[in-house]
């Protein structure tokens, strides 16, 4: 029969805390621990079973440390990275439904500020256009009327009356062709 | 000073800290930054400084690490998150009853751990665990098995090791998951574990020889039967 090391013996070992005391067994006297590291190194030196175990353990536990570690490391990085950028990332930015959100957003903004702008400004506008032009044009017909009346060579109040007789001589004769 | 005291800090800091779901984080370090600066004086006059005071540079020393912590026990990167913010959001608050009768890592892991501890009970994540997309999985962490050897051979063993070990890790009760990641992630000494979970040294080394029991047994399980 072959003795191996005991679970709490390789437990130790992997641990690599010796100076803790196994349950059970009491260690006051510091040769006895070192006697047992003893006849545990020797016995894994001559056993292979044990050894080989005893490596393949601890090459788990130290590829799941290094592992974990690393990936906790890039998780923590990537994280770290979303907390200090205020703006989305870029997989997001990427995305077309976020462009329509923003674009939608963006028009409805605009809009009110559109309607608000028309129904004031258009009255006023005409208001202000109508009180514009209105001086200016009775200006330019008044001078228009001057210039007329200066540039004529008789003046209006020296023109010849209308004879007011012209339209009754027309009727008359009318008659009088009826009459003949 | 303003009237913006260190209770009102606090209770902003706690009513921050309750937006788990929806995954906002917030940067503690500014928060803590900002609070020590508007209350330096408080601080100074009301109560002598302790280390915690400076949570920003805390933060930045441990963060990383409670992190990792979190991650790998709740396999979860989201949750991994909101309770690295809550452990020093606790921190934080009970930073007055920290006595520096341990290392402030120690005392960060107890609130880590207490956290997880209170996480994993609710049924709520029972069931997100199992629909959760941003959940773990092990060949995301396979590719992050280092690669000493070129040799296409020992990278697949390594990465089923690691795997191995992974999977083994999840079959462990809460308690013995939690003493084997602060022994063999995070490396800490068995009196640290012993602190940080109150547990004698003897149980904690019990808890680590059942661990690895169920690791031993499924390694064993493999190498025979690697089929």
């Amino acid at each position: 029969m072959t003795l191996h090391l005991s679970h709490e013996q390789l437990c130790d070992l992997i641990l690599a805390d010796l100076s803790l005391q196994p349950e059970g067994r009491s260690w006051n006297d510091p040769n006895d621990l070192k006697a047992e590291s003893n006849i545990v190194q020797e016995h894994l030196r001559a056993c292979l079973v044990c050894s080989a175990e005893l490596r393949s353990l601890r090459d788990s536990l130290s590829h799941f440390h290094d592992a974990s570690v690393s990936y906790a490391r890039q998780e923590f990085a990537q994280s770290y990275a979303q907390r200090s950028s205020i703006a989305p990332p870029h997989t997001f930015l990427s995305q077309p439904l976020y462009w329509a959100a923003a674009a939608v957003v963006f028009v409805a903004a605009l809009f009110p500020l559109s309607m608000h702008r028309q129904r004031p400004v258009s009255p006023a506008a005409s208001t202000v256009a109508s009180a514009v032009l209105r001086p200016t044009e009775s200006d330019e017909a008044l001078l228009a009327d001057i210039d007329q009346k200066v540039s004529a060579d008789v003046p209006s109040p020296m023109e010849p009356l209308a004879d007011p007789t012209a339209g009754a001589t027309s009727t008359t004769s009318t008659s009088d062709q009826r009459t003949n | 000073m303003d009237s913006c005291s260190l209770a009102c800090i606090r209770s902003r800091l706690s009513k921050q800290s309750k937006k788990h779901a929806t995954g906002v984080w917030i940067n503690v370090q500014a928060m803590a930054s900002h609070a020590i600066t508007s209350d330096t004086h408080s601080v100074t006059q009301q109560s002598p400084a302790t280390p915690l005071d400076d949570m920003a540079s805390i933060v930045a020393t441990y963060e990383q690490r409670i992190f990792r912590f979190h991650l790998i026990s709740i396999r979860d990167r989201d949750v991994a998150q909101s309770l690295t913010q809550d452990t020093f959001v606790r921190a934080w608050g009970a930073r007055d009853t920290f006595r520096g009768d341990c290392s402030i890592l120690t005392w960060l892991m107890r609130i880590a751990l207490n956290l997880i501890r209170d996480h994993t009970r609710t049924d709520r994540f029972r069931f997100w665990k199992r629909v959760s997309e941003t959940a773990v999985d092990v060949s995301d962490i396979a590719s992050h098995v280092p690669h000493r050897d070129s040799s296409l051979e020992s990278r697949l063993i390594a990465s089923e090791q690691m795997t191995l070990v992974w999977e083994s890790v999840a079959q462990l009760s809460d308690r013995q998951r939690s003493i084997f990641l602060l022994r063999f992630l995070e490396e800490l000494e068995l009196s640290e574990i012993a602190s940080v979970t109150g547990l004698p040294i003897s149980t904690v080394k019990t808890h680590l020889y059942r661990a690895l029991a169920t690791i031993r047994a499924r390694h064993n399980a493999t190498h025979k039967d690697p089929l």
